[in-house]
C-alpha cells in the first residue's frame, strides 16, 4: 500500500469556546485534486490553514509524505517550502514586480542565485500566461492577473501540494475564467491540489474528489459525479440546491 | 496637484510647462547657487587655504563696493525726504549685503557643523529606530513595553534637557575627550559628539514612531504570504514589510530631517559652534543682531528647502505603484 501524500486524522480546532473543526479526517494521494465545499463558517479555510500551519491545531494529526506536520519540533519553514498557498485576496508583495514576487521565495528560501531564479520565474509566469507582465507591479494588474501571479509564486517553490483558499471569490465574474483555466491546467499536469472553492465548473471538470464540510465535520466525500448527482446526505443535497439556485440567478 | 484640478485644467501640458518655468526653476537655481557657494567656501577654507597657505575665511566678494554704493544711494535719498524711502531701503539692503559678505565665511563653517550634526544624528537615529519600530510592532510583550518606555521617555522630555543631562551630568564628555582623534584636524571636538549622541537618541524615538505607524499600515496579508512561501517571520519583516513601510514613512521622515536641521541649533548651548552658535557668537561681539539673525534665518531656510527637495527626489525615485501615495 502506498503512503498518502497528505493524511489528516481526527483534526480538532477551536477559536476560544467555538469549535471550528470537530474531528476531520482526509487523505490525498499524489496528483489528487480535492475540492472542499461547504457553507461559510464551516471550517474550510481553517482546515486549509492547518495544513501549512498558518493556524495551529488543538488535537489530531496531519502528515505530509509521512512526516508529522504539527509536531513542536517540525520546522514550519521547511514544511512551507513543500506546501504552496494561493490566497483569496492574492496578497502579492505590493512593492515587488510580478517577476520579483515569483522569485523572492526561490532566492531567499531555496537559496537559488538570482539568474536561475529569474529564469525559472519567467517559466512560471509563462505557465500562467503572464510573461509580458513580468515587470508590472501588482497595482498595475487586474484581479485575475494578480491571482495568476499568486499561483506562479506558489509554483515557483516547486511544492508537493498546493493549497487554494477561495482563489476566485474576490474576482469580478468575468475574470474568474482565466484563473480557473490555469488551475485546470495545473490539475491536468498532475499537481496535487487542495482547493476551497465554490467554482462548480472547476469542481466538475478538474476535481478527483469533492469534500462537503458542514459545521466542522466532513458530511460527505466522493468523486464529483457521485457527490453532485447522487448526494447521500440530506445536508449535502440542500447545500447543492442552494448553490445551483445561486448559480442560475448569478 | 489633486485629480480634480488636473481634470478640470483645460490644458494640463501647458500648465505643467508654465509651472516648471515660473515656480520650479528659480528655486532650483537658487538652491544650486547656495550650494555652489557653500561648497566653494568649504573647499577654499578647509582644503585650498591649507595647501596654498592662504588666510581662511577671506570673503569671496569685498564689502567696499556695497558700502560706497549704499552711501551714494543714501546721499541721493537725503534731499527727497519721505519720497526717498525706497532709496533708503535700497541703501539699507546694500549695507546688509556688505555686512553679509563679511560674516558669510564664518557662517559657512557653521553650516558645515550643522550639516554634519544633522546627517550623523538622523542616520544613526535611523539605525536605532528601525529595530525599535520592529520591536514595537512585532516584539513580545516585554520587548514592546521596553521600546515603548524608551520612546515615551524621550518624547516626553525636552531635547535641551536631554542634551544637558548628557553633557553636564554624565562623564560622557570626559570619555569622549579621551578617544584618540577627537578634536584633531577635521574631527570635531567632544561637545559635538555629545550632541550627536543626544540627537541620535532623541531622533531614534521620533523616527521609530513614524516607522511604527508605517509598519502597522502594511496589510497583514503581506506577512502571511511571506510566511506561506517559507520565509521566517524576521525574513518576512525584512524583505516584505519593512521595504513597504519605509516607502510609507518617507514623508514623515522628511519632517524629522527638517526638524533636526533646526533643533541641532540647541547644540550651541553646549558650546558647539554650529550655524546658530556661530551667528550668536558674532552677534554678541558686533551687536548686529538683526542683520545676523535675518542672515542665519535665510541660511536655515536654504538648508531646509534643500533637504525637502532632496527627499522629494528620493520619494519619486522610490515610488512604486500601489505602495503609499503615488503622485499624479
Amino acid at each position: 500500500m502506498t503512503q498518502p501524500l497528505l493524511s489528516i486524522d481526527d483534526l480538532h480546532k477551536s477559536y476560544g469556546s467555538e469549535e471550528v473543526l470537530e474531528g476531520v479526517g482526509l487523505e490525498m494521494e499524489q496528483g489528487d485534486v480535492t475540492v472542499l465545499i461547504g457553507p461559510s463558517g464551516s471550517g474550510k479555510s481553517t482546515l486549509l490553514r492547518c495544513v501549512n500551519r498558518l493556524t495551529e491545531i488543538n488535537s489530531g494529526r496531519i502528515a505530509l509524505d509521512g512526516q508529522d506536520v504539527t509536531g513542536t519540533d517540525t520546522d514550519v519553514n521547511e514544511l512551507r517550502k513543500q506546501v504552496g498557498m494561493v490566497f483569496q485576496d492574492f496578497n502579492l508583495f505590493a512593492h515587488l514586480t510580478a517577476l520579483e514576487n515569483v522569485t523572492l521565495g526561490p532566492k531567499k528560501v531555496l537559496g537559488m542565485d538570482a539568474a536561475d531564479a529569474e529564469e525559472a520565474g519567467r517559466t512560471h509566469l509563462e505557465q500562467v500566461g503572464l510573461l509580458e507582465q513580468a515587470d508590472s507591479y501588482p497595482a498595475e494588474l487586474s484581479g485575475g492577473q494578480k491571482q495568476r501571479v499568486g499561483i506562479a509564486r506558489a509554483l515557483a517553490m516547486d511544492p508537493e501540494l498546493l493549497l487554494f483558499d477561495e482563489p476566485t471569490s474576490a474576482l469580478d465574474p468575468e475574470l474568474v475564467g482565466e484563473v480557473v483555466e490555469v488551475m485546470r491546467d495545473l490539475a491536468a499536469e498532475g499537481i496535487t491540489m487542495l482547493v476551497v472553492s465554490h467554482e462548480m465548473d472547476f469542481a466538475r471538470s478538474a476535481a478527483s474528489d469533492i469534500v462537503f464540510l458542514d459545521d466542522g465535520e466532513i458530511v460527505e466525500h466522493g468523486p464529483p459525479e457521485q457527490l453532485f448527482q447522487n448526494p447521500t446526505a440530506e445536508r449535502t443535497e440542500q447545500f447543492l440546491s442552494r448553490l445551483h439556485a445561486h448559480e442560475e440567478t448569478a | 496637484m489633486s485629480t480634480a484640478e488636473s481634470t478640470t485644467s483645460p490644458n494640463p501640458g501647458l500648465r505643467d510647462r508654465v509651472g516648471t518655468v515660473f515656480t520650479v526653476r528659480p528655486l532650483t537655481v537658487g538652491l544650486a547657487l547656495f550650494w555652489v557657494w557653500v561648497l566653494a567656501r568649504w573647499t577654499t577654507d578647509f582644503v585650498l587655504a591649507g595647501v596654498l597657505g592662504l588666510d581662511r575665511g577671506t570673503p569671496f566678494v569685498p564689502a567696499a563696493p556695497f558700502l560706497t554704493t549704499a552711501d551714494t544711494v543714501a546721499s541721493l535719498a537725503a534731499p527727497l525726504g519721505v519720497a526717498g524711502a525706497p532709496l533708503v531701503w535700497l541703501a539699507d539692503t546694500l549695507r546688509f549685503a556688505a555686512d553679509a559678505t563679511a560674516y558669510l565665511p564664518a557662517l559657512a563653517h557653521g553650516i558645515w557643523t550643522t550639516v554634519l550634526l544633522t546627517v550623523f544624528s538622523v542616520c544613526l537615529g535611523f539605525t536605532l529606530a528601525l529595530p525599535l519600530s520592529v520591536v514595537r510592532v512585532y516584539g513580545g510583550r516585554w520587548a514592546r513595553w521596553l521600546a515603548l518606555s524608551y520612546t515615551e521617555l524621550i518624547r516626553g522630555t525636552p531635547l535641551l534637557a536631554q542634551l544637558f543631562v548628557l553633557y553636564f551630568a554624565t562623564s560622557l564628555t570626559q570619555v569622549l575627550r579621551g578617544v584618540p582623534g577627537v578634536g584633531v584636524g577635521f574631527v570635531p571636538a567632544q561637545a559635538f559628539w555629545v550632541a550627536v549622541i543626544s540627537f541620535t537618541l532623541n531622533s531614534a524615538a521620533y523616527q521609530s514612531e513614524y516607522l511604527r505607524a508605517s509598519l502597522e499600515s502594511v496589510d497583514g496579508g503581506q506577512l502571511t504570504a511571506a510566511r506561506a512561501i517559507g520565509l521566517s517571520k524576521l525574513e518576512g519583516i525584512r524583505y516584505v514589510v519593512v521595504p513597504q513601510g519605509l516607502r510609507l514613512a518617507l514623508p514623515s521622515w522628511t519632517n524629522e530631517l527638517v526638524y533636526l536641521i533646526k533643533y541641532s541649533s540647541l547644540a550651541s548651548f553646549i558650546t558647539v559652534q554650529e550655524l546658530y552658535g556661530r551667528t550668536s557668537t558674532i552677534a554678541n561681539e558686533t551687536y548686529q543682531y538683526t542683520e545676523l539673525f535675518v542672515l542665519v534665518a535665510i541660511l536655515y531656510l536654504a538648508l531646509v528647502v534643500s533637504a525637502s527637495a532632496l527627499m522629494d527626489r528620493v520619494e519619486s525615485h522610490t515610488a512604486t505603484a500601489g505602495v503609499g501615495h503615488t503622485r499624479q
